[in-house]
């Protein structure tokens, strides 16, 4: 029996991704997102009323998620926005607006945004970079901070460059069979194959990587009530966690602080969704590199710790295994496009959980999409589940 | 210094560390009250909150935590590859740094070290390490 204001996702949407989008701007791909999101959901800009979106301007200061407020909700106020572009993406967007939904401060919020690189004034980037005395001196930079963390769970578990490579290979293979994916048609890779990649920093090579490019996507979280009427299968949030250690990127990531970071949002998570990590049908997991898919599965408790790399070379984060991987093709083939990827985890548990995903797993009932960044100094998770 | 590499740009609260660096110093803050030492320098100290935190010298001897072999970077000013690593401190606090002296590749975590001052800039003063035997 679902509660009436039980949250859920009734509108995805993923525009193109690329490594550029020179025919398109900033605010026009944080509009096709938007859209997108609330036509699939049924919907019409006028039944919005919280936005927790990107607006990259020009109009209105960049980054301002009330400035969305003239475009949306039907010559109604905005009850419900937000500023921060993590804020507006992937499960920590997500469990926000659900929290908003539950408790009634909106019934309708769009979430969602895009990356493109600044090019000229119709693309003011969002907030300007500051160097990092005691990190950015030193060449450190996001891969070196995630390598630092695998470097010190290799020396600590045993976990080798192989196993990685296979993670790497697995769901890099997704991506070659996706006509969404930025490297569709690419590979097939075997684990020799990224193994032979040239290094970027130890122990990642740059298969084990993931892509760098532009795109937007978005979803609407409504009520249950109100997705009654709704065209699709709505998608329940069923529960969720976070964590936060520390600032991103002013320290380097360690291993022994953050190693399992994730561990604890993910016990909360998944005693409010009623549901254990063997009873996930498939993952929608962060992976800016091969390492953190391992780490993940130790956090998440799919495997106890210090077992992620055998477990993930066992097979059985692929299509047809136990646990299976981003099944898009994830950041590493897929698409990465800032923090907008981390929607495009939600975007994909949801097209599986309605039965419409390029791979789709059979019957995937339950889903977990999460998100991580800085190291990983972060994580947002969420448990999402089929309702009909 | 290398063309493009990032510098320091000392604040109210870093100074004194980069002003110690110049002089071949290491110093790292430490709490009196609940005797933490902790990088990087914060208005308050991270353990309890303290303003009265003060820079302390360190005898800049350390154990290799953590280290990777950075083969790419994704701006100019750097010598590839170099081995980027995280040293524990013996006497507290930790510290991003290269460890030089020694092919990247060999570089390994355990591996005993201790600090090695290498000017940047006029004003700048890097705080290397090197294998300390």
């Amino acid at each position: 029996m679902t509660a009436a204001r039980q949250a859920v996702i009734v509108g995805v949407h993923a525009t193109e991704q690329a490594l550029s989008l020179p025919h398109r701007t900033a605010m026009d791909l944080a509009l096709e997102a938007v859209q997108g999101a609330i036509a699939d959901a049924g919907l019409t800009p006028a039944d919005i009323d919280g936005a927790q979106a990107d607006w990259p301007g020009p109009g209105g200061v960049p980054g301002e998620g009330s400035s969305w407020a003239r475009m949306l909700g039907g010559g109604r106020n905005l009850r419900w926005t937000s500023d921060s572009m993590l804020d507006n993406a992937g499960s920590r967007g997500l469990l926000k607006a659900a929290a908003a939904v539950r408790a009634g401060y909106a019934d309708t919020v769009v979430v969602g945004g895009c990356r493109l690189v600044s090019r000229g004034p119709d693309n003011a980037p969002i907030g300007a970079g500051v160097p990092l005395e005691f990190t950015d001196v030193w060449g450190s930079y996001v891969v070196a901070q995630f390598a630092l963390v695998a470097a010190r769970h290799m020396h600590e578990y045993g976990t080798t460059p192989r196993q990685l490579a296979e993670v790497a290979a697995t769901i890099r293979n997704n991506g070659t069979t996706n006509p969404e994916a930025m490297m569709y048609g690419r590979g097939p890779y075997t684990a020799d194959d990224v193994l032979a990649s040239r290094l970027v920093a130890t122990p990642f090579h740059l298969l084990d990587c993931c892509i760098v490019g532009e795109g937007g996507a978005a979803f609407v979280v409504t009520t249950a009530e109100r997705a009654r009427d709704l065209p699709h299968p709505p998608v329940a949030v069923l529960g969720g966690g976070m964590e936060y250690h520390q600032a991103a990127y002013a320290n380097p990531a360690l291993h022994r602080e953050v190693g399992q970071i994730g561990r604890d949002a993910a016990a909360r998570a998944f005693a409010m969704a009623g549901v254990g990590p063997h009873d996930v049908d498939v993952f929608s997991l962060y992976d800016p590199n091969s390492f953190e898919v391992i780490r993940q599965l130790e956090a998440l408790g799919v495997c106890a710790e210090g077992e992620g790399g055998p477990l993930a070379a066992s097979g059985a984060i692929a299509l047809d295994g136990k646990h299976p991987v981003n099944p898009d093709g994830g950041c590493l083939s897929y698409a990465w496009n800032g923090t907008q990827q981390m929607t495009l985890k939600v975007v994909e548990a949801v097209r599986q959980l309605r039965g419409s995903a390029v791979h789709q797993i059979d019957g995937a009932e339950i889903a977990v999409v999460g998100n991580a960044g800085s190291g990983a100094q972060h994580y947002e998770m969420s448990v999402l589940g089929r309702t009909r | 210094m290398s063309a493009g590499r990032p510098v320091p740009v000392p604040s109210s609260l870093s100074r004194p560390f980069w002003e110690a660096a110049r002089r071949g110093e290491l110093v790292v803050p430490h709490c009196p009250a609940c005797g933490l030492r902790f990088l990087v320098p914060e208005t308050a100290c991270p353990g309890c909150l303290s303003r009265d935190w003060a820079y302390e010298p360190s005898s800049g001897l350390g154990t290799v935590y953590s280290v990777t072999v950075v083969h790419r970077v994704p701006g100019p000013g750097f010598d590839t590859p170099f081995a980027l690593a995280v040293v524990d401190l013996d006497d507290g606090a930790v510290l991003l740094t290269h460890v030089a002296d020694r092919a990247p590749d060999e570089v390994a975590i355990g591996m005993r070290v201790r600090v090695d001052f290498r000017p940047l800039t006029d004003e700048i003063t890097l705080p290397y390490f090197v294998p300390a035997t």
